[in-house]
């Protein structure tokens, strides 16, 4: 398996199974690919053959959505183990989880909920990142989520937590802009004063996607192109920490390819600017 | 984590049944009726998670009730037996009995057969790859000991028998079919579903070669398989079936009691 390594001013997309066979045919010019690691918690097969021919190609993120590490009752063990084993045989570049929870009492519903932003919910949150960097010896990024439900009890923000976490547990983050632009606009409050909690060395990722605009507030599809507000913010971003592997994520309503090489060569265009904007 | 589980738990309880919905307001700041409205956004998405797992799992069921029964069927399915995993390739499992027992299946018996199809169908997609069949090891073997062996099958390799025709309807709605739209309705079948390398192949067989295929993953010898298979069905020539069987690595390894399994 050759062995490839992610950059910096890596564009990626999501790797989904309708694409499979473009990706491969074409092999766009791409910094890496990133898929959903439960989407292969397989023993083999065809799904299983794709992604050890993609990771023979790029640098592969495995992107789990269903640990749910912030449930109160416990650590889905089983589920880490599938993934444990899942990383050791694709051996993947990045490997990434949410700040969020989905199952309690044996019932899972298989979404990201948020977390109370409380000294309890982080003090759970380490633990559970400690335990999960321990079985994959190696460090693990943390996705910031968006949220339609805000809870009472807060001590602090959502990227102040983050910051936290990361501090204590050495686990990178991963910024999900249009999650925090979603939940900037849900709960009224300044995406771009957040960046300011996050130390650049802590940036491992960032995820750019589309929402949808309702009566009840934005709602994170994945489902659309990037938005020019997040698009500012990445911008900013870039600025701050410098150029981080960058995904467009796209998983509703999937677009052809190409709108997705479309995306990826917009975001890849401003880190090049940045990059040179910080040579200059 | 006190108040945390008792928070997760009520809204736990919220996003299973809108009814329910008082307790997790305790937790949430803001509007509470706004609040209503965005635990819905939650409802919504869990119900569409999870149906539309059932519906990749199943999807010639889903062709056959339509979509709007389809989601109906998903949401009473979700709420009798919830997802239990973060990962929802393994949802779904008992949907089979579901649909078997339901009000649909008066008007299509078959349905539950079907979906068990379908869920033998799904879990060999991603079963391990199976070994390459050794043919020349196994004609290397003096004819005595060849009558005891036993096959090593791959995995996911499953039988289905059903009173009704259940391979030609699933085959009718698969997208590159391109046979003749009609279903021969007078006799049952039996449906092999196994790996043939990466393609998850569906077969009908006839009651010896089912015979022998389920006495020989049961952990018959060759010689006692082939013993059932004529029991069943005095003129089953099993030879095709083997053949295409170890060609295809169905049959990927034998294990001639005094050798190692290959």
């Amino acid at each position: 398996m050759a062995m490839t390594t992610i950059s910096e001013s890596a564009v990626g997309i999501g790797l989904r199974q309708p694409h499979y066979r473009e990706v491969f045919e074409r092999r766009p010019a791409l910094g890496f690919l990133e898929v959903h690691s439960e989407n292969f918690f397989l023993d083999g097969g065809a799904s299983m053959h794709a992604l050890e021919r993609a990771r023979s190609a790029y640098p592969i993120s495995l992107h789990g959505v269903g640990l749910s590490l912030g449930s109160a009752d416990t650590l889905a063990e089983r589920h880490l183990a599938k993934l444990q084993r899942l990383v050791e045989r694709i051996e993947p570049d990045l490997v990434s989880e949410h700040l969020a929870w989905g199952s309690v009492g044996g019932r899972h519903f298989n979404d990201l909920l948020p977390m109370p932003l409380t000294h309890e919910a982080l003090a759970l949150l380490s633990a559970r990142v400690d335990r999960v960097q321990s079985v994959l010896k190696r460090p693990i990024l943390i996705e910031n989520v968006s949220a339609y439900v805000a809870y009472i009890d807060g001590d602090m923000s959502e990227t102040t937590f983050l910051a936290e976490l990361a501090q204590r547990t050495g686990c990178g983050l991963l910024l999900d802009l249009n999650n925090l632009y979603v939940n900037a606009v849900n709960f009224g409050f300044d995406p771009f004063a957040g960046l300011t909690d996050l130390a650049p060395t802590t940036i491992g990722e960032i995820h750019l996607a589309g929402h949808t605009r309702t009566d009840v507030g934005l709602i994170d599809t994945h489902g659309t192109r990037v938005c020019d507000d997040v698009w500012s913010l990445y911008d900013d971003a870039c600025r701050r920490f410098g150029p981080r592997p960058t995904l467009i994520e796209w998983d509703t309503d999937l677009p052809t390819l190409d709108v997705l090489l479309g995306e990826a060569a917009t975001a890849a265009s401003m880190v090049a600017r940045c990059e040179e904007a910080a040579h200059a | 984590m006190p108040d945390l589980l008792e928070c997760q738990r009520d809204l736990a309880d919220a996003l299973c049944d809108g009814r329910e919905s008082a307790r997790a307001a305790r937790w949430l700041a803001g509007d509470t009726l706004l609040n209503e409205r965005r635990l819905a956004i939650y409802r919504t998405n869990v119900a569409a998670a999870a149906t539309k797992a059932l519906g990749a799992a199943y999807p010639v069921i889903q062709q056959v009730v339509g979509n709007m029964l389809f989601d109906e069927l998903a949401r009473e399915y979700q709420s009798r037996a919830p997802s239990s995993s973060g990962d929802l390739h393994e949802f779904g499992s008992t949907f089979a009995e579901f649909v078997g027992q339901g009000n649909v299946a008066r008007s299509l018996p078959y349905l539950g057969d079907l979906a068990r199809l379908e869920w033998a169908v799904h879990r060999a997609y991603g079963a391990a790859d199976a070994d390459l069949f050794d043919a020349p090891a196994l004609a290397e073997l003096p004819a005595h000991r060849q009558s005891t062996i036993r096959f090593a099958w791959a995995a996911g390799t499953t039988l289905i028998a059903s009173p009704f025709p259940i391979v030609q309807i699933w085959r009718i709605h698969q997208v590159d079919f391109d046979g003749e739209f009609g279903v021969d309705w007078s006799a049952g079948e039996v449906a092999l579903v196994a790996r043939e390398g990466l393609r998850v192949a569906v077969h009908a067989i006839g009651a010896g070669d089912a015979a022998f295929i389920a006495s020989s993953i049961g952990g018959s010898t060759l010689d006692a398989a082939a013993e059932r298979a004529l029991a069943d069905d005095p003129g089953c020539a099993l030879a095709r079936l083997l053949q295409h069987l170890m060609t295809t690595n169905v049959i990927c390894g034998f294990n001639d009691e005094e050798g190692p399994m290959e």
